[in-house]
């Protein structure tokens, strides 16, 4: 920000630069053109950051009747982090969204590779199965919950198709057993998400250049030699950028899960985002609210950050 | 490439059998929206996976009309909060697109910006569960908590990295030429832009607008915690489809469900091709 107001500064104050045609127009224009993102970006990070940064240190809860500026009357320090390294509960759904995270991933990345494989080249048919496959990632995550929630119930359809198999009449309560009612989240998640690994991993591999494939083709190289030594290593970038997407929507995970099972039953299914929220709007510490929310943006910045800058030089 | 007879088989059962599994909610969702409240809950041996005696007393019920069978008549009809989600993410949506455009052009044509890319990327990356408490102050200040445009102002600078990127390939992708060609003509670069450029980017703007659409449609945790009841949206709604007294009304959720589902997955499927550009910030294109 500061280099860009000092940028046109000096643009407007050099005559040299407006006998340049265009030059000092095209600058003030490019700064008009970014300044509103930039403005938002101001508006919704770093305003926002420091005053997180203010009520971490406090113990400031909306229902104490004094405004959050006046929250330095219950200033207590670094006690809300020092709470935070020992709230088992907040470590268990760390836990908990990282075990969600290395369930999901994986899965939805091998059935999207295998469905990537066979849509590769052309058949009869392929546009509208392509389509069709889309069709769960358009749902509205809410309205998926929703529909999982009706699907897992005692006497759901999902029992009903185990039944079947079974012989007999299944009846589990999906949703009320902790182990369960995680599986059956897990489940809704990789339904709607396999399909974006799917369209990501099939756009990577169709633009693999066909001719060293046939080359290898030529030489007697087997579909699996061709596929793992051609293939896969032009794919490594779209592979890590489809892993590194779902990696951080699977951490921010909320909708489904809280709607299914609100979290429980207990804290079986309490992902990192459904405790925030529940100490959000049930327990109302603010203040410790913000600690958590400001630990976890820190290291957010910093894995992305390492992470964005290793993406760029490869 | 030339493939054998017995790949070919097997590729259409690998395909169709993740097709018949994957299409089950989906399924459930349409059939449920049609059932009449006496096939809702049932089980066993009872449960109907289509219909027996189809109806659309749950799109009546959900619209507020009376005469359907229904236990209970609702205190709010889904009207309502399907004019909150449309305003919402169609002001949402403009926001986006105003801001995110300029600034992609800026970054295209000018390298203005600074450090705008990697920052809107980190804005991506936040869960937006971690900035909601002093988002949810900042909105009660300004008297946004509760209103539509409350709720336009926050989705649109959620998406706006979307819109930023999305535009920004494209700019980079347009050929200059043209542009050049009218500045030498003498028009200024303000008039390029708005004259030139914009109306030749109309198909990539349309593609952008209608992903931003769909995922400011997409919401529920901000409205969640931004909206109390004037203006709440369809996903938080439907969770009042439901009371002690009357038990899970599942027909209605699911026909209101099948509202929701349907524009997005009409875009989404308007912009197949678009679709990768837009969830990888443009890294890859088709």
């Amino acid at each position: 920000m500061t280099d860009m107001t000092t940028n046109d500064m000096g643009a407007t104050a050099s005559p040299q630069d407006a006998a340049v045609p265009g030059g000092s127009e095209e600058k003030r224009l490019g700064l008009w053109l970014t300044l509103p993102a930039q403005l938002l970006v101001i508006f919704i990070a770093l305003f926002p950051i420091l005053m997180q940064v203010y009520i971490s240190l406090t113990d400031w809860s909306p229902l104490d009747g004094i405004p959050w500026y006046r929250a330095y009357e219950l200033w207590i320090g670094l006690l809300n982090y020092a709470d935070l390294a020992n709230d088992p509960r907040f470590w268990s759904a760390m836990w908990r969204t990282c075990i969600v995270m290395a369930i999901c991933v994986p899965v939805q990345f091998l059935l999207g590779l295998g469905l990537a494989i066979l849509f590769v080249d052309d058949f009869p048919g392929r546009r509208v199965l392509y389509s069709t496959i889309l069709v769960p990632m358009m749902v509205v995550p809410a309205v998926a919950g929703y529909m999982f929630f009706m699907l897992f119930q005692s006497g759901g359809p999902v029992n009903d198709i185990l039944s079947f198999f079974a012989g007999r009449p299944v009846t589990i309560a999906w949703l009320s057993d902790p182990d369960l009612a995680l599986f059956a989240t897990i489940v809704s998640d990789i339904w709607q998400w396999t399909p974006l690994m799917f369209l990501i991993l099939l756009a990577g591999m169709v633009s693999v250049p066909q001719d060293q494939q046939m080359a290898a083709v030529l030489l007697g190289a087997s579909w699996w030699r061709r596929f793992r030594t051609i293939v896969l290593p032009r794919m490594k970038t779209i592979i890590i950028i489809a892993v590194a997407i779902r990696v951080i929507e699977n951490f921010k995970v909320f909708d489904n899960f809280y709607i299914m099972t609100g979290g429980g039953p207990g804290v079986a299914t309490e992902t990192i985002s459904i405790y925030i929220y529940k100490v959000t709007q049930q327990e109302l510490i603010w203040g410790y609210v913000a600690a958590i929310a400001l630990a976890i943006l820190i290291v957010l910045s910093v894995v992305s950050a390492l992470a964005i800058k290793k993406l760029r030089s490869a | 490439m030339q493939r054998s007879l017995s790949f070919e088989i097997f590729r259409y059962a690998a395909i169709f059998t993740f097709l018949a599994l994957s299409l089950i909610p989906t399924i459930w969702m349409i059939s449920m929206a049609f059932k009449p409240i006496a096939e809702w809950q049932a089980s066993g041996a009872d449960l109907t996976w289509w219909p027996e005696n189809p109806t659309l007393d749950n799109f009546r019920f959900i619209f507020g009309e009376s005469g359907s069978d229904l236990i209970v008549a609702l205190e709010r009809t889904a009207g309502r909060p399907i004019l909150a989600s449309l305003l919402a993410a169609t002001f949402g949506t403009l926001i986006a697109m105003v801001a995110g455009t300029s600034a992609a052009y800026g970054l295209s044509r000018f390298g203005a910006g600074g450090n705008l890319p990697l920052a809107l990327i980190q804005l991506r990356i936040f869960p937006p569960m971690a900035v909601m408490i002093p988002v949810m102050i900042m909105w009660a200040f300004l008297g946004l908590i509760d209103t539509w445009y409350g709720l336009a102002l926050i989705y649109g600078i959620v998406t706006m990295p979307f819109s930023f990127w999305l535009m920004k390939t494209f700019f980079d992708d347009m050929p200059r030429e043209i542009e050049d060609a009218a500045l030498v003509e003498g028009c200024s670069r303000w008039r390029v832009f708005l004259k030139i450029t914009l109306p030749m980017m109309r198909p990539a703007l349309a593609s952008s607008a209608l992903f931003v659409f769909i995922l400011n449609w997409s919401d529920y945790l901000i409205a969640l915690l931004l909206t109390t009841r004037d203006w709440v949206t369809i996903p938080v709604y439907m969770a009042s489809l439901s009371s002690s007294m009357t038990g899970q009304l599942y027909g209605a959720k699911a026909a209101l469900g099948l509202i929701a589902a349907v524009p997005p997955v009409i875009m989404g499927i308007a912009i197949q091709k678009q679709l990768v550009r837009g969830l990888t910030f443009g890294a890859l294109k088709e």
